[in-house]
């Protein structure tokens, strides 16, 4: 389903993603590991149409059409999503009235109010969300744990084809993680779609069940395999892989 | 005296007034005063009103400190106000009705337009409309009328209660205030008086319409409202348009249809956003181009520019032959630059640009085999409902006898089945081939791609948007069901022909993004007897093109063909014409060809609006007053507005400003009991040429008086949104609290915001804050709500109405959407 092919990406110009191949099928879930500042958030980025990713070279094939001159919303039309790391805040804007206006426009049929908050409510209670949220701005005044919550939500309630998730687990208590990891997977197995996991912490993989697990450093993906590979990471650490390859940045 | 002459130039002017909303009627007025403003035109007004002495020396002392003030030099241009070029009174040729019914049809147009009455019958407690410069609708609810409330017209005021206007008039902003105040004191008419008797609280706000009709006409309304003690009122004046937001449609819609905020393909093939509309009379010669391509004929006003290749510059050094014309020298053509040439000067044989412009965004779920199933729809397919099965839909692809027809129908039939959807082939007794299908996902995907009647086949945005490659898999699937195809020396001539003219555009617009040019002809419709009966033919659209040949003196220049014209025609014409103005490209497509659009919004010339409005709110009474101000965008909106608040008053101004070329307007409450409050809440949004220059003062002058201002301004492009606030507090005013708060937004890196805030204050214990910030849309924000579906004109104005959220929830609701809506119009077009 998304295919990405030996994609060379600049920030600012400076290439941060230097030739990745990445294939990920429907259905299937993937994780990236890395260090910081290997260049995993700029592939979401650029995957996700980003505006400071320019793409020098390579392609990004999303169900058999490039996507990598569309917009974002396109992108998100055809069935791409983002989980932002650190989502952005926008004042007077409504929670509620912002969920509904995307899935309005990713799905390109009105929504049924009634129906949509019964749906919302169903989230909110499995992901611990206090029910405050729904009636604030987007994103304003929302604790980390909540943002990050915030964004399953929307992720749940916009039925993606392709789910990217960058970081979920970054500041998160335990019990956090482990109530956005199960609600992560119940969305996964109830809408079928595909994932990306991003993450430099195994701490949440010990509640999810990823198929595929590929390391990124320096730009490049230097390492691919399965579960197994999430436990020679974390006896052995990053850099072993690094070095093993020989170069980093 | 009325002036024949001018009457007759503004009516005749009428229908060249150009404006967005600014859509004007041809009203046949009572009464005009000459241009320009002298002691004359002052005491004629007056006359004219029946007015009392003591009004008229009001007026007079008005004029003449109007005289001696000079023009403000802050905060706008005001320099191109020609005050000899304004009308300073004009009657709607009407008398006040208090019934909607009796006002004159062509005003009640006007105003039904925008929405009115039936606002009035909802929201309000009594209602006025004033009509250029008189009051022409005047109406109060009898239960608020019994209880003393008085809500009529300024001019009927002065005659019926001259003691309360005598007494308040003038007192709260003196004709010595400002120029336009005492302009405003010479020359007004119409406005609201208000006078709400002690301790009555008129639950439903009280409402006035205002509407500057006439071009060069000044409107100047005088508003007194008193609350007396204890007394609670809310006033709205607003100023708003009614047309519709129309789709934006990817397919060929009329131009008359066209609205601001549409997008349009340009000559550079890109979208691009209507920034306005234009409408006039055009009585002389249109001129009608055909193309080699007859059907594609278009016809335009002579000095509209038509981007072009002028023949007589690319010819080959040969010499004419016959009919044809002199030769053309491909290479001289491809590698010459297309021009804008005035309609008038292009000649027989010119080449004009036709432009198939690409969309790209593919829909997945549309693969090759459905692409093929709606090419034979389109050719072959009707969709029916069958009565005895209670109305359920079919859909049935009708063939014809032969042997490759039958090849066809097994062929779609198969498709269908590979669907996984149920169909059946079979032989009428006329041995046609027919395959039919009860499938509702079937039924819903040709109908909503294709439309059902043979005139109606139109494709859809979805189909529109799809890749050339895949767009070509249906156009040559309709071919095979509706073509022919012809060998003409040893070329293939391919030809089908359509009874829907949009859907003709739309296959040539197909053929011509992969790269062929097709002609399209017109067989006009004809009757025929054919073996005894009688057959009607529509219009038929025929559509024909050469397999790998260029057909006639067509060329192809990188995504764009040059198209040679074969006729011009000059024909009488006398209707209204059309036009509208695109961002960035400044340029559109007629039939596919590439015309120059208006060269920029024209201000024919500027109106001016210039009220005075003055509240008292005495003791412990609140008065509440909105304006939502939309004003044309060649009216220059100078307005004076003050209220005194004395013991625990409580005065709100609440004001919208989105119209106007300049507008200048800061609307004060001088504190003048103990415990009074004041609050101003502003929103202005400074558009492409518009200079916002708005805020509030307050003046503390008693004791533990509080007031409030917030302002919030949005700046698009070369829009001017500045703050400008006065705080005053004065010496005796002890334990004062006041809060300012002024918050800007710029869409792009042209927009201005600017802060102008004056503090006079003579306390040591006033407890003041003052906050400003400045905000841009952050590449974040959008990014982030892009990356959930909404398009970036979305994003801008979810933004925006974000932005303002909180002083947009102050109005009642039927305001709050209407001017959300005004935002969402002024701020699409996208960033930068």
């Amino acid at each position: 389903m998304l295919e990405i092919k030996d994609l060379h990406v600049e920030v600012e110009g400076k290439e941060i993603i230097r030739g990745v191949n990445l294939k990920i099928n429907d259905g299937e879930f993937h994780v990236l590991m890395g260090h910081n500042g290997s260049g995993k958030t700029t592939l979401a980025k650029a995957v996700m149409g980003h505006p400071s990713t320019k793409i020098k070279s390579g392609d990004i094939i999303f169900n058999g059409q490039s996507v990598k001159d569309m917009s974002a919303d396109k992108r998100a039309k055809l069935g791409l999503f983002l989980e932002f790391q650190a989502p952005v805040e926008v004042e007077g804007v409504g929670f509620v009235n912002f969920l509904r206006a995307a899935r309005e426009s990713t799905t390109g049929s009105t929504v049924d109010i009634k129906q949509f908050m019964a749906e919302i409510r169903e989230y909110t209670d499995k992901l611990a969300i206090s029910g405050g949220i729904i009636g604030r701005s987007l994103n304003q005044g929302f604790s980390g744990g909540e943002k990050k919550k915030a964004e399953i939500l929307q992720m749940a309630l916009l039925k993606p084809k392709l789910a990217i998730l960058d970081e979920p687990d970054s500041g998160l208590d335990i019990d956090a993680v482990k109530a956005v990891a199960e609600s992560i997977n119940e969305i996964y197995n109830k809408q079928k779609m595909g994932l990306l996991l991003i993450t430099h912490y195994s701490r949440i993989l010990n509640y999810m069940k990823p198929e595929y697990v590929h390391v990124m450093a320096g730009g490049k993906m230097v390492a691919e395999g399965g579960q197994d590979l999430i436990l020679k990471l974390e006896k052995e650490g990053y850099d072993s892989f690094i070095k093993s390859n020989g170069k980093r940045n | 005296m009325a002036d024949e002459n001018l009457k007759a130039i503004l009516e005749q002017q009428s229908s060249e007034y150009k404006e967005l909303y600014g859509f004007r009627d041809e009203h046949k007025y009572e009464h005009i005063t000459k241009k320009g403003l002298t002691e004359e035109t002052v005491r004629e007004i007056s006359k004219i009103k029946e007015e009392p002495e003591w009004m008229l020396e009001k007026r007079l002392a008005g004029y003449k400190i109007f005289r001696e003030k000079p023009t403000p030099t802050w905060g706008g241009d005001l320099s191109e106000i020609d005050y000899n070029d304004i009308y300073y009174y004009l009657k709607p040729g009407a008398q006040k009705a208090d019934a909607w019914e009796n006002v004159p049809d062509d005003i009640k147009k006007t105003f039904d337009k925008l929405g009115i009455p039936e606002a009035e019958r909802k929201f309000f407690s009594g209602a006025e409309a004033q009509y250029d410069s008189e009051v022409v609708y005047h109406h109060v609810r009898e239960d608020l009328e019994k209880q003393g409330v008085i809500f009529t017209d300024t001019d009927t005021a002065i005659k019926k209660y001259p003691e309360i206007v005598k007494k308040y008039f003038g007192t709260i902003i003196p004709p010595s205030d400002n120029k336009f105040a005492a302009l405003n004191t010479a020359v007004f008419s119409g406005g609201s008086f208000i006078y709400v008797p002690k301790g009555i609280k008129v639950a439903m706000p009280l409402q006035a319409y205002f509407r500057i009709n006439a071009e060069k006409a000044g409107q100047f309304e005088r508003t007194l409202i008193i609350a007396d003690e204890g007394a609670d009122v809310t006033y709205i004046e607003g100023c708003l348009p009614a047309d519709e937001i129309v789709s934006r449609g990817d397919t060929f819609g009329r131009i008359d249809e066209i609205k601001k905020g549409d997008t349009v393909p340009t000559h550079k093939g890109s979208m691009q956003t209507v920034n306005e509309t234009f409408v006039h009379k055009h009585k002389g010669t249109i001129l009608e181009i055909l193309p080699q391509s007859k059907g594609n004929g278009f016809r335009l006003t002579g000095e509209h520019p038509v981007l072009c290749v002028k023949r007589n510059v690319v010819l080959t050094k040969r010499k004419r032959r016959g009919t044809w014309k002199p030769e053309v020298s491909t290479k001289e053509l491809l590698k010459a630059e297309p021009a804008f040439v005035k309609a008038d000067d292009l000649e027989e044989g010119d080449f004009i640009v036709y432009i198939a412009p690409t969309q790209s965004s593919d829909d997945p779920l549309i693969d090759n085999k459905l692409l093929k199933i709606l090419g034979l729809y389109l050719a072959e397919g009707s969709v029916s409902s069958n009565k005895a099965l209670r109305g359920i839909k079919s859909v049935s692809f009708s063939f014809g006898k032969s042997i490759k027809e039958a090849a066809l129908a097994r062929e779609v039939n198969s498709l269908i089945q590979g669907e996984g959807w149920k169909s059946s082939v079979f032989r009428t007794n006329g041995g046609y081939y027919v395959v039919s299908s009860y499938n509702k996902e079937l039924v819903a995907l040709c109908e909503n791609n294709c439309g059902k009647g043979a005139k109606t086949k139109l494709l859809s945005k979805t189909i529109m948007n799809l890749p050339p490659e895949k767009q070509f898999v249906l156009v040559d699937y309709y071919w095979k069901g509706d073509g022919n195809t012809y060998v003409r020396y040893g070329k293939k001539l391919k030809r089908a022909s359509t009874a829907s003219r949009f859907l003709a555009y739309q296959i040539q617009e197909i053929l011509g993004r992969n790269g062929i040019f097709a002609n399209l002809n017109i067989r006009h419709s004809s009757k025929d007897r054919i073996l005894g009966r009688m057959i009607k033919r529509s219009d038929q659209y025929i559509i024909e093109y050469t397999e790998g040949r260029r057909i006639g003196e067509v060329r192809k220049k990188s995504n764009t063909f040059l198209v040679p014209i074969k006729k011009i025609m000059r024909h009488a014409f006398k209707d209204l014409v059309y036009n509208f103005a695109v961002s960035n490209d400044e340029s559109y497509l007629v039939k596919g060809f590439a015309v120059h659009n208006c060269t920029a919004p024209i201000y024919m010339s500027s109106s001016l609006h210039s009220a005075v409005v003055e509240l008292v709110a005495h003791k412990d009474a609140h008065i509440r007053y909105v304006t939502i101000q939309n004003w044309s965008k060649n009216v220059y909106n100078l307005v004076t507005q003050r209220a005194f608040a004395y013991e625990n008053a409580y005065v709100e101004w609440i004001d919208g400003n989105i119209g106007s070329r300049l507008n200048m307007k800061y609307p004060s409450v001088y504190l003048k009991g103990t415990g009074a409050r004041g609050e101003v809440l502003s929103i202005a949004v400074a558009g492409e040429g518009q200079t916002q220059d708005s805020g509030g003062k307050i003046y503390h002058l008693a004791p533990n008086t509080s007031s409030k201002i917030v302002s919030k301004s949005v700046s698009k492009g070369s829009g001017v949104a500045a703050y400008r606030g006065l705080l005053h507090i004065a010496k005796n005013a002890s334990g004062v609290k006041s809060n300012v708060r002024c918050d800007a937004l710029l869409l792009d890196q042209h927009s201005k915001t600017a802060t102008y805030p004056y503090m006079q204050v003579y306390r040591d214990d006033a407890v003041i804050t003052h906050e400003a910030t400045v905000g841009k849309i952050g590449s974040e924000q959008l990014f982030y709500m892009m990356s959930r579906g909404l398009t970036e004109d979305e994003a801008i104005a979810t933004i925006v109405l974000g932005f303002i959220e909180d002083l947009a929830k102050v109005l009642p609701l039927e305001y709050s959407i209407e001017l959300k809506r005004l935002i969402k119009l002024d701020t699409s077009g996208g960033v930068g």
